[in-house]
């Protein structure tokens, strides 16, 4: 009898609890991820058959404003429950002033899903502790256009000098070989990172971060040097090419490569499902190196402190991190979840995601994006000068190094 | 004479050109996919020309933002030129003490940066608990325009003849009729310039709705049309299609508005 | 108890001025001035991403002036933006006064010229730069296609430096030459006929006309948009944003100061930082100096207004 009572008080004990849940809650989702809205309503749907009563709204912002619109949000007490961030430093200037929750193995169990590298790139570094859970890992290669290589006859290049070979051939084709120009900033650091990362290997990426060498480092301004030989393969009137442009020389099948990411992999099979799209991993610097790809996490989901429902928040949050999401996001989206164990359907995806198991830090992302000016914006400028011609090499890793060396102690005085 | 007609017919025409064509281009594109404007944006639409207009209709709520849109920019437009005109009539038609400082605070709101101050004004929308209300979007925008059409009311208010203002005072008109019936009509043109130069942007805005309106319900035209601005995929057609059909309106009213100053150009018409 | 006399004229006057004044005045102190001016206070401050941590004194000011490589950016942008203002002023606001001179002698089909020279102007920056941006394009872009036909090797217009300001200055004229252009047509109409028909008579050519007779009189339409052009040059933002970036490519040569403030404020897209006192340190220069100028101008011209 008694413990017939002790049952049902539990049971009612459950039940209250759930009643407390099932009351009506509307949660709102910021992201800059305009292209997603479908695949995150579906997911949110499924969030909601979980935890019935916990409803999510998407909300979609214009990347370009993004950042200033969520800061003006928060700075003024307002803001999602749940927010898309992105990584690193970008992170950092959200989380330091206490914008955001921090994650915990207790309040995010789902944490322990996450590579050590996932969780590092969503803390702040001063302190360590996370307030975000990563959602994409992105490996920089080249995209391909299958037919246009077998057309010119020239196999996968696994070497610079094939690369150069390659080339030659695909242009005495009559075809552009690069489809990239550099009219656009953030591509033509895509464009160094992805090319330079395998002739500059591991050990210098571990070496500037340490301040051991700088970027004025003749191995990297020599990496950059070799970048001016695939100026005679890029679009006509190159500096005048911006990403649009480019992506659309690609997609037409009048570029024969595409030095970009794998976020590209996903967003050109929906502007042309018919491409003969292959991923590959850039060139050696020699035979006898390997083909390094350069990889970076591009955000995660974290919850507001202002939120009213931060236990809601943090619900969906749990939920965003569970390996049927991080499925979900491959299969819908074609997002590479760093979440371990994740199924990869698309042949081109895991194909990605084997690569990155072996890879580079994408430098100026993973490290010098946390304060200003950013090595990311010293790069993008001058490299568009280097393109052009008006800087050497030298000049552009000396105008990274002295920049950085603004707040970053082991570059000054050198 | 006629050979200097022809050089002035001549400059005209040529301008027409100039203006038309960019024009063309921009129709052209909104019937296209973006891999036929980046083929050749020249080229003639291959498919059905409202194909982008349809996407626009399906995936926003298009009458529903165009009637925002109108609400927002009318009340705006309309309370710029009331509190503008007024402010311009009693700076330009009367002296009085500290004028000069007066005329100088409006014309320094010209130079004021507002989007650097998108965080005060945030929390002081939030404190007037205008956040998410047509009326803060419009307070915002009414403020940002008032200086310039102070500034170009004044500079035409100035300009008309005192002696008709004088003789109607005698009359025992007073001052509140001097300024609705003797000096407002005459000012016409100067009205339709500073409404337009204030409407024309006001229309086109998304940056202020996006940060003060949250609502699905209060979104404006441009705002809606942001959704088709991607992180990796933008599509211009339909952005396009979607811009060109927002500023069908206000082409409209302008050309309605342009007999204002038609109507005086026949009278001072110069051989 | 005091019998309420009714006001003096003078006072009268006063409270009718006030009025006038009151409601402009409010709303634009309480939505522009006292936000602006706490986003001025961020000048002197040090930031956390959007939270301020302490105050700094003139230390972001000196940085933007003084200090690499904050210093040589905002250098090269004022540059920039004098470049901009010139050239706006004699081709833009130039030809809008030719325009509005062929306007006003009512040739055959000016009330469709009137129309077509406006209707660039109610298109937003948006549009303008992008469709810009298309015929610009050194692939696909119709002004390359165009020289073409006739033998000549386009540039890469906006991807070269030395002409990608150019173009985007062509572009902005295209878009706003029909504002300056209805403003000197507002005040030419304005203009007794008399006046003309007698200067016609003693033989003055159109060049007479437009130099002597007309140019003193439409002196206030003159200060308008000499005024206007030189404030909307210094706060050009969009269309160059739109073109060449926020960080004014090609390798900072569109670079002004509304993109450089706006830039350092906010931060660029996924490869900046917020940096809200340096921003606004920008901001308080620009608005310092663009104040200055614009007194000393519109002194100068209105003193010209009465002088002609």
């Amino acid at each position: 009898m008694r413990k017939r009572l002790a049952g049902l008080a539990a049971l009612l004990g459950v039940f209250s609890l759930g009643g407390g849940v099932a009351r009506a809650e509307n949660i709102t989702f910021w992201t800059w991820r305009q292209e997603d809205k479908g695949a995150y309503n579906k997911l949110f749907a499924e969030f909601t058959t979980a935890h019935p009563g916990i409803h999510v709204r998407f909300r979609a912002f214009p990347p370009a404003q993004y950042q200033t619109i969520v800061s003006t949000a928060l700075a003024g007490g307002k803001g999602p429950d749940v927010l898309h961030t992105r990584a690193y430093g970008g992170l950092e200037q959200l989380a330091t002033p206490g914008y955001l929750v921090e994650l915990t193995p207790q309040n995010d169990p789902e944490l322990a899903n996450l590579p050590a590298s996932a969780r590092a790139a969503l803390a702040v570094r001063s302190t360590g502790k996370i307030y975000s859970f990563a959602f994409s890992s992105q490996t920089l290669g080249i995209l391909v256009n299958r037919q246009i290589l077998a057309a010119a006859k020239v196999p996968e290049p696994g070497t610079w000098a094939e690369f150069i070979a390659a080339c030659k051939a695909i242009k005495a084709a009559g075809k552009i070989c690069i489809a990239n120009g550099t009219a656009t900033g953030w591509m033509d650091e895509v464009l160094a990172g992805d090319l330079t990362g395998p002739m500059l290997g591991k050990q210098f990426f571990k070496d500037v971060v340490a301040g051991k060498t700088t970027f004025k480092d003749p191995a990297y301004t020599a990496a950059l040097g070799r970048l001016l030989a695939l100026r005679p393969y890029m679009p006509p009137g190159y500096t005048g090419i911006d990403y649009p442009t480019a992506q659309q020389l690609f997609l037409s099948g009048r570029a024969a490569m595409f030095i970009g990411g794998s976020w590209e992999i996903a967003n050109f099979r929906r502007q042309n499902p018919k491409l003969a799209m292959d991923f590959m991993a850039p060139p050696a610097p020699a035979a006898n190196r390997p083909r390094l790809v350069s990889t970076f996490y591009d955000g995660g989901y974290a919850v507001v402190h202002a939120s009213k429902h931060q236990q809601a928040a943090l619900a969906l949050v749990r939920f965003m991190g569970t390996k049927t999401f991080g499925d979900q996001l491959g299969a819908m989206l074609g997002d590479v979840s760093p979440i371990k164990g994740v199924k990869l359907a698309d042949p081109t995806l895991a194909k990605v995601a084997a690569m990155a198991s072996e890879s580079v830090p994408y430098i100026m992302a993973v490290s010098f994006r946390y304060e200003n000016p950013t090595g990311s914006e010293l790069l993008q400028g001058a490299l568009q000068k280097m393109f052009a011609g008006s800087m050497t090499p030298e000049q552009v890793g000396a105008t990274v190094t002295e920049g950085i060396a603004r707040y970053y102690k082991p570059f000054q005085g050198k | 004479m006629t050979e200097r007609r022809l050089a002035w017919q001549l400059l005209l025409g040529a301008n027409a050109v100039i203006m038309i064509l960019p024009l063309l281009v921009m129709l052209l594109s909104a019937t296209r996919t973006n891999a036929e404007i980046f083929a050749s944006p020249l080229g003639l639409p291959t498919r059905a020309a409202l194909a982008n207009v349809v996407k626009v209709w399906q995936e926003t709520d298009f009458p529903l933002y165009l009637a925002n849109s109108v609400i927002v920019t009318t009340g705006s437009v309309a309370a710029i030129l009331v509190f503008g005109t007024m402010a311009a009539y009693a700076l330009a038609r009367y002296r009085f003490r500290g004028a000069g400082a007066v005329y100088l605070f409006f014309v320094a709101g010209l130079m004021l940066p507002l989007k650097l101050a998108i965080i005060p004004l945030f929390i002081q929308l939030d404190t007037l608990h205008l956040l998410d209300t047509r009326l803060g979007l419009i307070l915002v925008y009414v403020a940002m325009g008032l200086p310039s059409a102070v500034f170009i009311l004044t500079g035409f208010l100035r300009t008309l003849p005192g002696e008709l203002e004088e003789s109607a005072r005698l009359d025992g008109a007073c001052e509140l009729m001097v300024m609705l019936r003797i000096m407002l009509p005459l000012a016409r043109p100067a009205l339709v310039i500073a409404g337009i130069q204030n409407a024309v942007p006001i229309w086109n805005d998304f940056f202020f709705p996006l940060v003060i309106l949250t609502s699905d319900r209060l979104k404006t035209l441009p705002q809606g049309l942001t959704i088709f601005m991607g992180e990796f995929n933008t599509d211009w057609g339909v952005l396009f299609a979607g811009l060109t059909l927002a500023a069908l309106p206000i082409t409209l009213v302008y050309i309605a508005l342009s007999r204002q100053f038609i109507a005086g150009l026949t009278q001072g018409a110069i051989k | 108890m005091t019998r309420r006399r009714p006001l003096p004229p003078k006072v009268r006057r006063g409270l009718w001025v006030a009025c006038l004044l009151a409601p402009a005045a409010a709303v634009m102190t309480l939505f522009v001035v006292v936000p602006v001016l706490g986003a001025f206070a961020d000048a002197f401050r040090s930031f956390q991403g959007p939270r301020p941590t302490g105050w700094v004194g003139l230390a972001n000011l000196r940085d933007v002036l003084f200090v690499a490589p904050y210093a040589a950016a905002t250098w090269r942008a004022l540059g920039h933006n004098i470049v901009v203002l010139l050239s706006l002023m004699v081709v833009q606001n130039g030809l809008a006064y030719l325009i509005a001179f062929a306007l006003l002698k009512a040739l055959p089909g000016h009330r469709v010229h009137q129309v077509i020279v406006f209707l660039p102007v109610v298109l937003s920056a948006i549009v303008v730069g992008i469709l810009w941006k298309l015929l610009l394009n050194p692939i696909f872009g119709a002004v390359n296609e165009t020289l073409a036909l006739i033998g000549i090797q386009g540039l890469p217009w906006l991807g070269d430096a030395r002409t990608a300001l150019g173009s985007i200055i062509a572009a902005n004229a295209w878009h706003w030459m029909g504002f300056p252009a209805l403003i000197f047509l507002a005040a030419m109409q304005r203009i007794p006929r008399e006046a003309l028909e007698a200067a016609r008579i003693d033989g003055a050519t159109d060049r007479v006309l437009l130099a002597r007779i007309i140019w003193p009189l439409v002196a206030p339409a003159t200060t308008i948009v000499v005024v206007l052009t030189f404030i909307g040059s210094f706060n050009w933002f969009e269309l160059p944003y739109v073109m060449t970036g926020l960080e004014g490519s090609p390798g900072g040569a569109t670079d002004v100061l509304g993109l450089l403030f706006y830039r350092t404020a906010f931060g660029a897209v996924s490869s900046g930082l917020e940096d809200f006192g340096h921003g606004s340190a920008l901001a308080v220069l620009m608005f310092v100096v663009v104040a200055a100028v614009s007194a000393v101008a519109l002194r100068v011209l209105r003193a010209r207004e009465i002088e002609l």
